[in-house]
């Protein structure tokens, strides 16, 4: 399938996620992008557990941060700033809502850049100076984890290894700084290619497929049904 | 006419020496020429300055003028010289823009305005061109070093150049990869500037050699006079691979692997069952072509990997120095990064060994290549490993300091068993006792 209909579909997964006000469309939706998320295998690792993390966080500290319903679970104690903790079950509700649209989200961005061919993306936008700058972009995960994996290396050996947060936490800085210079010489690789000058083409691509006209169609009435529910 | 001509170019990067120095040059169409100079003397400056990047992507000091197919690239950006121009650089992994062979291929292409229809046949053309048409569907985190260097080179000839630019290209490729590689950019017919610290396969291929010192051009020659010259001069930079191995009387097995087999994440076998003994006081050079699994094997020798199948034994301790110097920069003075493994006072030793005892206070992403690589080097050495594995450490490293690297691996050699991975010929010549070569079948094959 091109990805442009792939991503319109993503797209409209999590368009839907946000709109849908009911735990199970949004479930159900995590649930197809978590099964298309792991088509990728190990290399989904990152995206996986940083959207759980992220969706933990929401799901575990927004009960905590509203005041909203009457069926107490949990009474806690009174805070400063934040007054009386307590949990009810419409909070939890709120709170799996908002921890499965994160997750939905997430899944649905990992999904874009696990699984579609961002240079056929690239080839079939008009705005192609934003798509190859979000594309270069999606890269950064994978590439952050390869260079981690190097630094790692390096320090095993020299007969080194980072311990605990903070030993893994000194490796930002050099991660980032590496990245920075990577950019510096990728931009100056564009440059030399011809990136940025008028009168540019494209390679010809193929008419769309009835799958592909298909998937636009369902990404539209994705959202409607998200709309309608 | 000229295709390009630099006339009393003279540039300074912010805050430092100049890196050109008065350069003047003409190059013809179609003309071969082979830019030699020791790390620093402004090879890759003058590279950039052909390409236009210099002055246009690098800021400093620029005086003079560089005209290249007609055009000043003082008015010209390089965008608009690309087409005209084409530039392979060293590393490859940093100016692959694309995720699939063929759509990097077409990038330049599509950016300069060429006919959609005939950019497919282009592609194809110029990955023929490099032996890389089986590549054309894949993604390029699949390839290795030297496949992803003959993209590069398939990109640039893509765009039918009349000036072909290469800055060190070879630098991950085996002798025979070499080879082929330069041949392919010659036979291109374009005029090719390749600046090279390898320089026998160069040298066949120009017809004229210009040598660089301190950023001025200290000779510009045709190729048999500039041999003279050089044989002369610079002797390193013409030695040929002799037979000089077995200096070092072994001492006790310090690691021996039997029977390795090995394949990353389920993919083809790398190694299938190799076998290696490494003895203290020897410098082992372990050789072969591209993919024939020589670090694959060198990182279990050192611990770094765990054999699938076969025996591994290890005595004392091993450090492994990687191929990118640029993993070995996460402290922020070269003191700092290299006491990291010892104390300070081993550390400012070993600094010294490696010729960088005055950078203590440098920051690490403030030194040039060659020294980030001397660096790295000191980072190992200063644990003082009974096994001491350097995979392609003279990558990007001028001759004369190949010269010192094998002349400190040598004084060291009695302390520890080293092995060096390289593709090196002349490198493997001089430093080593024993050469073990992994063939294209992946077997340990001891030849010395």
């Amino acid at each position: 399938m091109r990805p442009t209909a792939a991503a319109a579909l993503l797209a409209a997964l999590a368009v839907a996620a946000l709109l849908a006000q009911q735990l199970w469309p949004v479930g159900a939706i995590a649930l197809v992008l978590l099964c298309a998320c792991l088509r990728a295998g190990r290399r989904a690792r990152p995206y996986l557990w940083g959207t759980l993390f992220s969706a933990g966080f929401v799901f575990l500290l927004s009960p905590l941060l509203q005041s909203t319903g009457w069926h107490v679970l949990w009474s806690g104690p009174n805070v400063p700033v934040l007054g009386q903790l307590d949990v009810t079950t419409e909070e939890l509700r709120i709170a799996a809502l908002n921890a499965l649209r994160l997750a939905a989200v997430g899944l649905a961005f990992a999904a874009y850049a696990l699984l579609l061919d961002h240079d056929r993306l690239i080839a079939a936008s008009t705005g192609r100076r934003s798509v190859l700058a979000a594309a270069l972009a999606t890269r950064l995960v994978p590439t952050f984890e390869r260079d981690a994996g190097g630094l790692v290396e390096a320090l095993h050996g020299r007969g080194l290894a980072p311990e605990g947060l903070r030993g893994h936490a000194a490796l930002l800085s050099p991660l980032l700084a590496g990245s920075l210079e990577r950019g510096i010489n990728l931009a100056e690789a564009m440059e030399s290619r011809g990136f940025g000058r008028s009168g540019r083409t494209r390679l010809p691509s193929p008419p769309w497929s009835a799958l592909e006209v298909g998937a636009v169609a369902l990404a539209v009435l994705v959202v409607a049904g998200a709309i309608w529910l | 006419m000229a295709l390009a001509v630099v006339e009393e170019l003279t540039f300074s990067y912010p805050d430092a020496a100049p890196a050109l120095d008065r350069v003047s040059l003409e190059i013809e169409p179609g003309e071969v020429v082979l830019v030699l100079g020791p790390s620093g003397s402004g090879k890759s400056t003058l590279v950039r300055a052909l390409a236009g990047l210099v002055p246009w992507f690098h800021g400093g000091r620029f005086s003079g003028r560089v005209e290249v197919a007609g055009r000043d690239t003082r008015r010209a950006r390089p965008a608009e010289l690309a087409g005209v121009v084409a530039t392979v650089f060293q590393d490859p992994e940093d100016q692959i823009v694309l995720a699939q062979v063929e759509a990097e291929v077409a990038f330049g292409l599509e950016n300069v305005g060429t006919p959609p229809a005939a950019i497919l046949p282009r592609v194809g053309r110029a990955l023929d061109a490099v032996g890389a048409a089986h590549l054309a569907g894949r993604r390029v985190v699949e390839l290795s070093g030297g496949e992803l260097q003959r993209v590069c080179l398939a990109s640039a000839l893509a765009l039918e150049p009349q000036l072909l630019l290469l800055d060190e290209p070879t630098s991950q490729l085996d002798p025979d990869g070499a080879e082929a590689f330069l041949e392919r950019a010659v036979a291109s017919g374009a005029a090719v500037v390749v600046s090279e610290q390898r320089p026998a396969a160069a040298l066949r291929h120009a017809g004229r050699v210009l040598f660089l010192d301190r950023g001025r051009i200290v000779l510009d020659a045709p190729r048999d006079e500039a041999v003279a010259w050089l044989d002369e001069h610079r002797p390193s930079w013409t030695s040929e691979p002799s037979d000089k191995l077995s200096q070092g009387t072994p001492g006790d097995v310090v690691a021996r692997v039997g029977g390795a087999r090995f394949a990353y994440g389920g993919g083809p076998e790398v190694l299938g069952g190799a076998s290696l003994e490494l003895r203290r006081g020897e410098v082992v050079a372990l050789t072969g072509p591209n993919g024939s699994g020589k670090t694959t094997l060198a990182k279990i020798a050192a611990g770094l990997l765990e054999a699938q199948a076969g025996t591994v034994e290890r005595a004392g301790r091993a450090a492994f120095l990687l191929q990118d110097p640029g993993r070995y920069l996460v402290r922020e003075t070269a003191l700092d990064e290299v006491a990291l493994g010892a104390g300070a006072e081993r550390a400012r030793r070993a600094l010294a060994d490696v010729g960088l005892a005055w950078a203590e206070r440098t920051h690490p992403r403030d030194l040039s290549s060659g020294e980030r690589e001397r660096l790295a080097l000191a980072t190992v050495l200063v644990i003082e490993p009974d096994l001491l594995v350097l995979d392609e450490p003279t990558r990007g490293v001028d001759p004369e300091r190949k010269a010192e690297l094998a002349a400190l691996l040598r004084a060291q050699a009695a302390r520890r068993a080293t092995v060096v991975v390289t593709h090196d010929v002349v490198f493997a010549q001089e430093v080593a006792d024993r050469e073990v070569s992994l063939g294209s079948e992946r077997e340990a094959l001891a030849v010395a």
